[in-house]
């Protein structure tokens, strides 16, 4: 049984059906690209994974570790050990980033990081992400720009050690250094630490950076394509219309 | 330090305190106090006495008062049942809600108020070797009446509602604060109103003058033990800094759980060159109603006024705080947070003024105000009136719900629900919590802010699904 399976998974938001009928399985250490056009569903599939309350889950189950949390709350599915970077990082003013991931990092635990593990910690992940110290004093994303934002989204990564993170849209908006920073701390972090990533993203760039063993294409809320890191290639050759007209999607359903 | 009378206003809120001015209830309209202190106040020369005996006279001729504020709602102050409280004198010992709140820290100096009376005076033996007076303003007047009378009531009236008369009528016990010229003091003086029953009526009254050069922090504490009746404080608090005077003024305010009434004016009067930072919590309270006051008074003054507050259940909350440039070059900063749980309500009004001749005034006001109860209500009503041409004064502010993204995004982390409320929360008021620069009372604010916010879960979890 995978670390993550995710069986025939229908999702509404706003009355429409977006998922329809998604299967996918991820285990540790494994990497991970979903890709697909505009409003084939990605983002959805990565907010439904964590639990947000917009989207409903119609048909179909989630198995983490064994456990079904189909139902579960978004915390309990970040302490089983699923982590979201988010594609619009929010700020939270008056909150310092290292303040934020002490209280994450304590609400895994029973008892509260040590102030000395976690500076070694801290400052392991600094390094790993090429971020000033300074950076870990400012407010969470209040004031960040594109690039920061996202690194400090791998940075919570890189500190709460996830078995599995999903990456929505991490690449979109960043220059060549920042993207490469962030696809490096992915990489690095699945070697280290045997993370298993589901990495989403629109375009192939962030693929130059990491190597997915698994490439798996959405459209119109289903996989259509499964495959290695050579279906990278062929639509970077093809796009995606090709591969529509191919296997059927619906183009007058995507929004 | 001068208190030149700058422009008469169009009633009684300047007045010399000869005449009374008359007061019926649903009179006190938005449109005929919306207006500063400005002037001189009732202190014109009269002794203590003669003020006490024209404020009797008010208070006679005067009903409970009541604020309408146009197109909102009303502070009324008629459910009172003040024939019913008494000012008690008699007390013994510090209450014991103020060793349980106050933080056990160095301070310059404590005075406490039970009731009607000082029960505990402490001063820095070197700061009192200094010249530094820390005694109930009773015992001020007696032995150090010329100073004391100079300052009493220099700018507050004593006359323009029921209860404002009362308090200069009938005030006992008080605090008296004299920081000589050049001393500088590292740790705060803390000024302490208790009560700790019900039946009582406090009139607390405060003077604080701050010599020239002089640099020194005041902690006001005013709190109640919960309890089930009513009481009353009704405060009077006035401080002047003269000529290059530094202060910095925090309040903490939490009349616990109890029916208490506090109807309070206070006055802050910047002298040239000098600098207030003042900072009201208001935390607390059956039913407040603040008129503060920060005036510019001489060129060169400068001000940064914050205030946070956060009402719960069925507290209702009437501030109306003043930016007040009465000459210039002056500066002003007023920054504000509030919200409200329950079916509390609190209203903030806020104006700049900047009168006639108040050149090179440069001055700021936002509000910012989150609502986390479907049935609480906040207002914020900012103003300006400007009588100078050569000033930048502009207003801001944001109303905000918690947000869901937010709360989403740190569920993510693995934070639960209330745990990520708290942090939107405590972010709120964080810059200004941490513009107190004194972590024993940072941590008592924040402490507090999180002990309300649990209280209100259920509430809070109710409007988001509402929502």
């Amino acid at each position: 049984m995978a670390d993550l399976e995710i069986k025939d998974l229908h999702v509404r938001t706003d009355e429409r059906e977006i998922l329809r009928g998604v299967d996918l399985e991820i285990n540790r250490g494994e990497i991970h690209a979903l890709m697909g056009p505009n409003g084939s569903g990605k983002s959805t599939l990565a907010n439904t994974l964590l639990g947000h309350p917009a989207y409903e889950i119609t048909e179909g189950s989630i198995v983490f570790k064994g456990e079904d949390i189909t139902e579960a709350e978004p915390h309990e599915r970040a302490k089983a050990g699923l982590f979201l970077a988010f594609q619009y990082p929010v700020s939270i003013p008056g909150v310092s980033v290292a303040n934020f991931l002490r209280m994450a990092i304590n609400a895994k635990r029973d008892e509260p990081i040590q102030v000395k593990e976690f500076r070694t910690q801290l400052q392991h992940a600094i390094e790993l992400l090429d971020v000033d110290k300074a950076f870990t004093s400012r407010h969470l994303n209040d004031g960040f720009s594109g690039g920061e934002k996202k690194r400090a989204e791998i940075l919570q990564m890189a500190m709460l050690a996830p078995d599995i993170a999903i990456l929505d849209e991490t690449d979109s908006g960043l220059d060549i250094d920042a993207l490469r920073t962030v696809a490096e701390g992915v990489q690095r972090l699945h070697d280290e630490q045997g993370l298993g990533a589901l990495i989403i993203t629109h375009y192939q760039r962030i693929l130059h950076y990491v190597k997915p063993e698994f490439v798996h294409i959405l459209m119109d809320g289903k996989i259509v394509l499964e495959g290695g890191v050579e279906l990278v290639e062929r639509l970077e050759r093809e796009g995606y219309d090709q591969i529509r007209q191919e296997f059927g999607g619906q183009p007058e359903l995507a929004a | 330090m001068s208190a030149a009378p700058n422009g008469a206003s169009a009633d009684g809120a300047r007045t010399n305190g000869a005449t009374p001015v008359q007061v019926k209830a649903g009179r006190h309209r938005e449109a005929s106090l919306y207006h500063a202190l400005a002037g001189a106040g009732a202190g014109d020369g009269r002794t203590l006495a003669q003020l006490r005996e024209a404020a009797l006279r008010a208070y006679e001729d005067s009903e409970l008062p009541v604020w309408r504020r146009s197109g909102f709602w009303s502070t009324s102050l008629q459910s009172l049942d003040l024939d019913a409280l008494e000012t008690s004198v008699q007390e013994h010992g510090v209450p014991e809600v103020v060793s349980r709140t106050l933080p056990d820290r160095p301070r310059a100096g404590r005075i406490v108020q039970s009731a009607g009376a000082v029960v505990q005076v402490e001063l820095n033996e070197a700061l009192a070797e200094r010249g530094v007076i820390l005694c109930s303003l009773e015992q001020a007047f007696e032995q150090h009446g010329e100073l004391v009378s100079e300052w009493y009531c220099k700018r507050l009236p004593i006359d323009r509602h029921k209860l404002e008369a009362a308090n200069a009528a009938f005030w006992t016990g008080g605090a008296f604060l004299y920081v000589p010229q050049g001393v500088v003091v590292e740790e705060p003086f803390e000024i302490v109103y208790a009560i700790d029953r019900p039946g009582v009526a406090q009139y607390g009254r405060t003077l604080v003058l701050g010599g020239p050069t002089s640099e020194f922090r005041v902690h006001e504490y005013d709190l109640a033990e919960d309890f089930e009746g009513q009481a009353l404080h009704a405060g009077a608090f006035e401080l002047y800094l003269q000529d290059g005077a530094r202060c910095r003024l925090a309040q903490f305010q939490d009349w616990g759980s109890g029916e208490v009434y506090d109807s309070s004016t206070r006055f802050v009067g910047v002298g040239r060159d000098a600098y207030c930072h003042w900072l009201p919590a208001l935390l607390g309270g059956h039913l407040v109603r603040q008129h503060l006051e920060l005036a510019v008074m001489e060129k060169g003054g400068d001000m940064a006024f914050r205030g946070l507050f956060f009402t719960e259940e069925h507290e209702h909350l009437d501030v109306f705080a003043v930016d007040l440039h009465e000459t210039g070059p002056s500066g002003g900063d007023v920054h504000w947070r509030g919200t409200a749980t329950g079916e509390s309500r609190a209203s903030f009004e806020g104006l700049i003024q900047i009168d006639p001749g108040a050149q090179q005034t440069h001055t700021y006001l936002q509000i910012h105000t989150m609502m986390l109860s479907p049935k609480a209500r906040v207002d914020a009503i900012p103003s300006v009136l400007v009588s100078a041409d050569d000033v930048s004064a502009s207003h801001g502010g944001t109303v905000g719900e918690l947000d869901e993204t937010a709360i989403f995004y740190m569920q993510t982390r693995g934070l639960d629900r209330p745990a990520a409320v708290r942090v939107i929360v405590e972010g709120f008021f964080e810059p200004l919590v941490a513009e107190l620069q004194d972590e024993a009372l940072e941590q008592l604010v924040r402490d507090r802010v999180q002990e309300k916010l649990a209280a209100a879960r259920e509430d809070i979890e109710a409007y988001a699904i509402s929502r």
